[in-house]
């Protein structure tokens, strides 16, 4: 199967191990990730509020490019990304004053998008086109024993009506890709609550309270590790952990890790090879996986 | 008609007991929304149970509560499109979230309209037109922008399911936001300097979660009121800490996608924090093992004229 990629820039930046492991599992599976020619920045989740007809227009330049290959989805495994791309499509489609403005923007630029496309998630792409079935059958090296706490975040879910592929209040996607490697997904509180994330760039103490509740959430109810399905999460919840142990004065760590990552353990990787973290690697150890 | 049994597990509360979920039984059919249900089951079960609902179409925002987990207005949620979405006859009624509970389904609203207050949620007119000197005007234009956000009917579900207010008590929340959008975007409104000291601070300590868009019953998306007030930063003298910081972050990923076409993150963390933080935030950095990524190089967009052409134009 053959699909549009879009990785996105902190997919190809900070969180460049998103990108390394999801590659390596789609390949295992069979799924061909076409890169989006000379992609650009969907926005980051913040310019529509600087230039809401900019965020559009740019959007619809990635999914003009996927157009422009014959491709009818364009899938990222980032959360962000989806959500800024779904969120333009929409407004363009749905708001008729928003629509004449990009259009406007768009005439002197060889973009153009006739709707064709859709902006996917990876884990979408993986439960939906690929299947659960198809996944199970490529785990070389079960997960026994190790609980994975599925944390979905915001901007995969909500708004429901827009992101659509599952419910926002009752989600399941990650703890069916969990449930696949043998390991025991872990529901908890605040695995729809937000990391925090889009709070660092004005409010960086209440965006650390917010990534420290996700993370306290999934250690009380009995995780040992988190799966996540977004890049800026993974920034948030995997490289500031040490900032929130010395911030909270807790000795615990509750490890995030990209959805493809604990794929790739399964399908028999090793975790250097997934790029996954130190800290990660120090949880797995002790629980036997590596 | 066909009728359906559904039992109703109602999460209910007095001071003297504190919490406890009780269950009802009642045929309902297709047209049965949960006021008529929880109606009903006060009329023909249990004349204890106590909740709010008033006009039964979504204009009072009365009957705010939480459905399955899902904050709704009962009026506007039919009984068995619940059954259906969630593929059970057994769905739980609970009140709200983050308010004080008073009993069973109400909850005390005195903090919601304390935040409405705050954004002084009505027209401040010229002295003229107060005068009967001469008369307001309204653009077409102007009233498009306006008009989505006074669709508020105060149900507060949008406050019961932010996570910003539940930790920074400096925070509106959600539905003042969009009142308070709704008229400092009014150029019938004279007093704007007002309501940007009010309103401006407050709009960088929201997280964009979008719970507000998704629970809203009138689709007042008011995350999309928080955005457009931050775009009225530029215009305000004296900017809190919180709103500076912010505004260089916007202003950072802005100039980063008119010059690469993507987001060179270092340059826009060095922008928002400043050298000395970022250097502390490379320490932790290395600690999990991430630094390795902060060096990596990302290709420019080729086409760059083509992002400039996108982000060249009049509403910057």
């Amino acid at each position: 199967m053959k699909i549009a990629y879009y990785p996105g820039c902190a997919t190809h930046g900070l969180s460049k191990d998103v990108d390394i492991a999801t590659k390596k599992v789609a390949e295992v599976l069979g799924l061909e990730l076409v890169e989006v020619p000379d992609w650009n920045c969907c926005g980051g989740g913040f310019l529509d509020e600087y230039d809401e007809v900019a965020h559009v227009a740019l959007n619809l330049r990635n999914l003009s490019q996927v157009e422009k290959l014959g491709l009818n989805k364009m899938a990222t495994p980032c959360s962000v990304c989806l959500h800024s791309h779904r969120l333009a499509t929409y407004k363009y489609k749905e708001d008729k004053e928003i629509k004449k403005k990009v259009d406007k923007r768009l005439e002197k630029t060889s973009i153009k998008f006739d709707g064709k496309v859709s902006a996917e998630h990876i884990v979408w792409v993986l439960i939906r086109d690929v299947g659960i079935e198809t996944i199970k059958k490529n785990v070389k090296k079960p997960l026994n024993g190790l609980k994975v706490g599925t944390y979905y975040g915001c901007q995969m879910l909500r708004p429901e009506q827009i992101m659509g592929f599952e419910q926002a209040y009752n989600p399941h996607s990650l703890a069916d890709l969990v449930a696949a490697t043998g390991a025991t997904p872990v529901i908890f509180p605040t695995m729809t609550s937000c990391c925090g994330f889009p709070l660092m760039g004005s409010n960086p103490k209440a965006g650390l309270k917010l990534a420290y509740n996700v993370l306290n959430g999934a250690k009380e109810a009995g995780a040992d590790i988190i799966v996540h399905p977004c890049s800026l999460c993974h920034l948030q919840l995997d490289s500031l952990q040490i900032k929130i142990q010395s911030e909270f004065n807790v000795k615990w760590t509750m490890p995030a890790i990209y959805v493809t990552q604990l794929l790739g353990l399964a399908f028999g990787f090793s975790p250097e090879e997934l790029g996954i973290g130190k800290l990660a690697m120090e949880v797995l150890r002790v629980k036997g996986v590596i | 008609m066909q009728e359906q049994e559904v039992i109703f597990k109602v999460k209910r509360f007095n001071p003297e007991k504190g919490f406890w979920w009780q269950e009802y039984k009642l045929k309902v059919d297709r047209f049965t929304q949960f006021t008529e249900a929880l109606r009903r089951i006060k009329s023909e079960q249990d004349p204890t149970l106590s909740y709010r609902a008033s006009c039964h179409m979504a204009v009072c925002g009365s009957c705010g509560m939480k459905i399955n987990g899902e904050p709704r207005l009962a009026c506007k949620t039919l009984v068995l499109d619940v059954v259906k979405k969630y593929n059970s006859n057994i769905v739980t009624i609970e009140p709200m979230d983050y308010f004080r509970p008073i009993k069973d389904l109400i909850v005390d609203w005195d903090e919601f309209y304390d935040r409405m207050f705050k954004v002084k949620p009505r027209l401040y007119p010229s002295k003229e037109v107060l005068e009967g000197k001469a008369e307001h005007r309204l653009k077409p234009e102007d009233q498009k922008e306006l008009w989505k956000f006074a669709q508020c009917i105060w149900c507060g579900l949008c406050v019961s399911a932010c996570p910003s207010v539940r930790i920074d008590p400096e925070f509106l929340g959600p539905a003042a936001h969009a009142k308070g959008y709704r008229f400092l975007a009014d150029p019938r409104d004279t007093i704007t300097e007002e309501r940007m000291k009010i309103l401006i601070d407050s709009s960088w300590r929201c997280t964009y979660c979008y719970q507000c868009f998704n629970v809203c019953p009138r689709d007042i998306e008011p995350v999309t009121a928080i955005k457009k007030t931050r775009s009225f930063t530029k215009l305000y003298k004296e900017k809190s800490e919180v709103a500076k910081r912010g505004e260089k972050h916007t202003e950072a990923i802005f100039e980063s996608i008119l010059k690469t076409g993507k987001i060179a993150e270092a340059a826009v963390y060095l922008k928002t924090y400043g050298i000395l933080q970022s250097l502390i935030d490379l320490i932790y950095m290395s600690k999990t093992g991430k630094l390795k990524y902060a060096l990596v190089q990302e290709r420019y967009v080729q086409n760059i004229d083509e992002i400039k052409k996108i982000m060249g134009g009049e509403s910057k």
